[in-house]
């Protein structure tokens, strides 16, 4: 615990619920376990969805193969929150301050507000598409995004215990 | 279509080197050291279980194993008590004033591995 952190962290740290994840003997192995099981099945979604707006695995429809992906996305997505609560709670206050794990949030940040404005402004164009036709700028640009800002998420998020 | 795979291939390629290996980068391995002494505080907890330990006039925090390592090497909660006394081998923290990550301990003449 360091006191140097936001006193909300800081309490969130010495909280019984913390102290019961820290004091748990299978309760943190299994969220750390959990949080990079729905790691690989998100990596995995998020770049089918990604290789789509590219313009790859052209032979498919867009509304289909994406609405098919996304939902594996959206599960592994909250397993992903649900386990790094878990993980956060038991150590908030050094996390806090940990500069790998601040750099990940506001990327992990601009990885949802990449979301939110494909589902705004690019989704129901890219839906209407038929298999093989070309993919709009707007859409190359987000799966593109998309590819990179994950990957640096992923890498900030193993970096966490190097810093 | 070249251009995605590529993409692809690159992202497998961070991510698996993201995850191949776990942290003793901040511990100082070419200056090991042994730290003896009282225990003074013990929690046993994870992520790891952390130890702190009277050695002469500095008070070490000793960095152990995760508690279900610990458990399955025999070094129980029991063993790392407040009052045991303990040589902790292990490498010096470059981060964190007076803490070190121990390799192995030994109480009272038997040793356990922490790695």
């Amino acid at each position: 615990m360091t006191d140097a952190a936001p006193a909300v962290f800081v309490a969130l740290e010495q909280s019984g619920f913390a102290a019961a994840i820290r004091q748990s003997p299978w309760l943190y192995p299994a969220a750390n376990v959990g949080h990079i099981v729905s790691l690989t099945l998100f990596a995995g979604a998020v770049a089918v969805m990604d290789v789509r707006l590219l313009g790859g695995l052209a032979a498919t429809a867009p509304a289909r193969l994406l609405g098919r992906a996304r939902a594996f996305a959206v599960v592994a997505l909250l397993g992903m929150a649900v386990t790094g609560c878990v993980l956060f709670s038991a150590e908030a206050s050094h996390l806090v301050l940990n500069p790998a794990f601040q750099l990940k949030v506001v990327v992990a940040a601009a990885g949802l507000i990449n979301v939110a404005i494909y589902e705004l402004w690019g989704r129901r164009v890219v839906e209407r598409l038929a298999p093989g036709a070309a993919m709009p700028a707007r859409a190359k640009i987000a799966g593109m995004l998309s590819l990179g800002i994950w990957v640096v998420v992923a890498a900030c998020g193993r970096s966490i215990a190097y810093f | 279509m070249m251009r995605v795979f590529l993409l692809f291939a690159v992202f497998a390629v961070l991510t698996s080197t993201a995850f191949a290996h776990h942290g003793w980068g901040s511990y100082d391995a070419s200056k090991p050291l042994t730290v003896t002494g009282p225990i003074v505080t013990s929690k046993f907890e994870n992520p790891h279980a952390t130890i702190t330990v009277q050695g002469g006039d500095k008070l070490w925090t000793v960095t152990l194993a995760p508690t279900s390592r610990m458990n399955t090497r025999g070094a129980t909660e029991k063993v790392v008590a407040v009052g045991q006394n303990v040589a902790a081998y292990g490498y010096p923290s470059t981060a964190v004033k007076d803490e070190m990550r121990a390799e192995r301990i030994t109480v009272e003449g038997k040793t356990y591995e922490m790695r």
